[in-house]
């Protein structure tokens, strides 16, 4: 594996250089023995590892206005989408929609990206979002579920056909245990969340896709609809939750020296008692 | 026809004698008035009384309609009569000849068998010759009288080993008496088989029968049956702790702060090494509940965290409810909506609106920490509620009824700092009611309300 052995440290055992072909057979059989044990220390750390892929899933629903008929009032589109607009399809394989069964073909494919559902209708229902990942990456499907929604929560005035509704829910998918084939797949792209390997461990970056174009179509930067995603930052939520903790452990703290002056009270007192 | 109708249904007649003189029976005509359907006529198909018991009214739905019920078949093309008759069964050996009830058509009894002789079974058991027995069956632990007696008690009572064994002259177990018929019937199959490879599919042959296992198995069951109630919750406790255990282990990687020895299979016997274990475990997690409780769900964070890396792939929002679930395991009902409130009050979503894995965790760590805040708070109180046992408890009001939210501005360093948010306000009130009388060793007079109260003692005076 020239690969690995150049970007990888031999850490615990050093060459000594030793001259002479007889040592150099040694050489190549510590080479090998080291190799060993790396490849295992490898397997053992990617399986404490997890990689995850933040996801967005929702819809948008446009009011029809003039054009809307009974049984069609709003033009709805369902998605799932990278949480940050990468490519997803890197580790999902195909999405299935499953809509309400007064839909014709209720259970909608989508087999590459962008992974999205377009429809209209009037009705609000959940949609079951089936996640099927490549054979290297998972076996298992991972479901959601999201409530197509088409009417604005407050009745603020007319309806309007510029604006949408949007709902979109922010996720992470977690891959617990990865296979190295999967991780070495996806460990510079984008829309994948990898953690950093130890010092010492690598793994051979991935054989480069034949098509980089096709690759680059798959992300949801330029959609048309990408004017109404939400950005989701988890930076507030950070600060929200840190000072929360702050404010709970400090009253810990106090009821902490409280419970142990009475403490010290009760002693006192019983002490007091027995007098 | 029933008695009524005979009253009733009859023509008036002019006169009739009665006890009572010539008095008329009362007339159908009379009963005019009345509501016709009552004692008027006995309704069709039920005795009276029976209908009596709907009310006196026809039901408003038919419950079984009389055409979906079975005509008795050919009631009226055949006669039948019913004959006490003799019978033989092919059941018997001798000739007893018995009598029963016998349903005869037409004057033509039923033929054939009696019908029960067909369930009388036998079982076809062996029989040996000397010869056989000299040169197959012999052991040193049977004689021939003996083995021979086993197989004639046998083919009497068609193997039913218990009854043979409180019959069998020399004090044998049942499972003696079953190895050596099981073994003589092998050995006897195997010596008249033409080849070995005829009946090695024959379940005898097969799987022998064990005499070791089959007293140890019964052992084990009487065991079993034998145990008390206690015993068995003992040893289910042990089963369910043992399971927590090891999926802990698993995933805890021996970080657990309970310390328990090895649980190997629990076997009925090892009942009392088990349930050691267990009392051993039931003092820790008490101990440990100054610290915050947190001890008992550590084993059940430790088995969701297993769980989750069981299933390869999941949603974090869906790990984190898992999580939450763990870690408020210990905790009631409405403890976790306590929690929920302070969330609410500390202006923090219930689910964490972009659930990145930073997030969780500190939403979790959130929530544990309010977990402890309220164990705290309500150990506080507790204490309080002790600190004035002391004190022969002379407060008006008991522990349990929440006085009127008072906040109560105390000097020292007891209360805590105004908050922006009022969870806890409540308790704090009662806390601060409370702390009259602890506050009273440290600082001021005593507040009117106190002073009615006869004190025992005051520690300054001490």
């Amino acid at each position: 594996m020239p690969q690995s052995s150049s970007s990888s440290k031999k850490h615990g055992t050093d060459q000594p250089d030793i001259g002479g072909p007889a040592s150099k057979s040694q050489r190549t059989k510590m080479v090998k023995s080291s190799d060993d044990t790396e490849k295992k220390n490898l397997a053992k750390k990617l399986k404490e590892l997890e990689i995850s892929v933040p996801i967005v899933y929702g819809n948008i629903a446009f009011w029809l206005g003039k054009k809307a008929s009974e049984y069609q009032s709003h033009k709805w589109t369902v998605y799932v989408r990278g949480g940050t607009n990468e490519d997803i399809s890197v580790v999902v394989k195909r999405v299935v929609f499953q809509l309400h069964s007064s839909f014709n073909n209720p259970t909608r494919v989508v087999d590459g990206p962008p992974f999205e559902l377009s429809e209209s209708g009037w009705g609000e229902f959940e949609i079951v979002i089936t996640l099927h990942f490549h054979n290297d990456v998972c076996e298992k499907p991972l479901h959601l579920y999201h409530h197509l929604k088409l009417y604005p929560e407050d009745d603020s005035g007319p309806m309007s056909t510029k604006k949408p509704v949007v709902v979109e829910s922010y996720d992470e998918i977690v891959f617990t245990e990865p296979s190295e084939g999967f991780f070495s797949r996806v460990q510079n792209h984008p829309a994948v969340v990898v953690p950093r390997l130890p010092a010492g461990f690598a793994l051979p970056p991935p054989v480069p896709l034949e098509d980089a174009d096709k690759r680059r179509r798959g992300d949801t930067k330029d959609h048309t609809l990408s004017q109404w995603f939400s950005n989701f930052s988890e930076a507030d939520e950070l600060l929200k939750l840190a000072a929360a903790r702050q404010q709970v452990q400090a009253h810990i703290a106090t009821l902490r020296r409280q419970l142990s002056l009475i403490d010290g009270q009760h002693q006192q007192l019983k002490s007091a008692s027995d007098m | 026809m029933d008695a009524k109708d005979i009253l009733l249904g009859l023509p008036k007649p002019t006169t009739t004698p009665t006890p009572h003189g010539h008095q008329l029976l009362p007339l159908p005509a009379d009963k005019k008035s009345r509501p016709p359907k009552e004692s008027q006529r006995k309704p069709d198909g039920i005795s009276r009384e029976v209908y009596a018991l709907t009310g006196g009214l026809a039901p408003l739905m038919p419950s079984v309609d009389v055409n979906h019920l079975k005509r008795r078949a050919q009631s009226e093309n055949e006669k039948i009569t019913w004959q006490w008759l003799p019978f033989t069964s092919s059941a018997r050996k001798d000739n007893l000849q018995l009598y029963h009830w016998v349903r005869v058509v037409n004057g033509v009894p039923p033929s054939g068998d009696y019908s029960f002789a067909k369930y009388n079974k036998s079982v076809d058991v062996i029989k040996y010759t000397d010869d056989e027995y000299e040169k197959h069956l012999t052991d040193p632990m049977w004689t021939k009288e003996e083995t021979d007696e086993l197989f004639d008690l046998c083919e009497r009572f068609d193997l039913r080993f218990i009854v043979i064994a409180d019959r069998f002259p020399t004090s044998r177990t049942v499972e003696e008496l079953k190895s050596r018929y099981y073994s003589v019937c092998r050995a006897i199959l195997i010596a008249r088989a033409p080849a070995p490879g005829d009946i090695a599919g024959h379940p005898l042959v097969k799987d022998a029968y064990n005499i070791s296992q089959d007293v140890e198995r019964k052992r084990a069951l009487s065991m079993v049956l034998s145990q008390t109630k206690q015993q068995e919750r003992r040893d289910a406790e042990v089963l369910a702790e043992a399971k927590r255990i090891s999926e802990a282990r698993k995933a805890a990687k021996g970080t657990d702060e309970l310390e328990v020895p090895a649980m190997t299979d629990t076997v009925p016997d090892d009942n009392d090494g088990a349930a050691a274990a267990v009392d051993s475990l039931s003092p820790s997690p008490n101990a440990q509940f100054t610290s915050g409780a947190i001890a008992p769900p550590v084993s059940e964070i430790a088995s969701t965290l297993a769980s989750l890396r069981m299933m390869r792939v999941y949603l974090r929002t869906h790990a984190l409810e898992q999580m939450v679930q763990a870690a408020s395991s210990s905790a009631g009902l409405r403890t976790i909506k306590r929690v929920e409130q302070t969330l609410q009050d500390l202006g923090v979503n219930l689910k964490p609106k972009v659930p990145t894995k930073a997030v969780c965790a500190e939403h979790l760590e959130l929530r544990k920490e309010i977990l402890t805040l309220l164990n705290l708070q309500k150990q506080l109180q507790y204490k309080e509620a002790e600190g004035s046992s002391y004190r022969d408890g002379l407060y008006a009001e008991t522990p349990g009824t929440p006085p009127k939210r008072v906040q109560r501005a105390v000097e020292q360093d007891r209360t805590f700092v105004p908050d922006s948010f009022s969870f806890g306000g409540e308790r704090m009130g009662k806390r601060d009611q409370k702390r009259k009388a602890p506050g009273r060793l440290l600082e001021g007079p005593p507040s009117p309300a106190q002073s009615k109260r006869p004190r025992k003692f005051k520690a300054s005076d001490g």
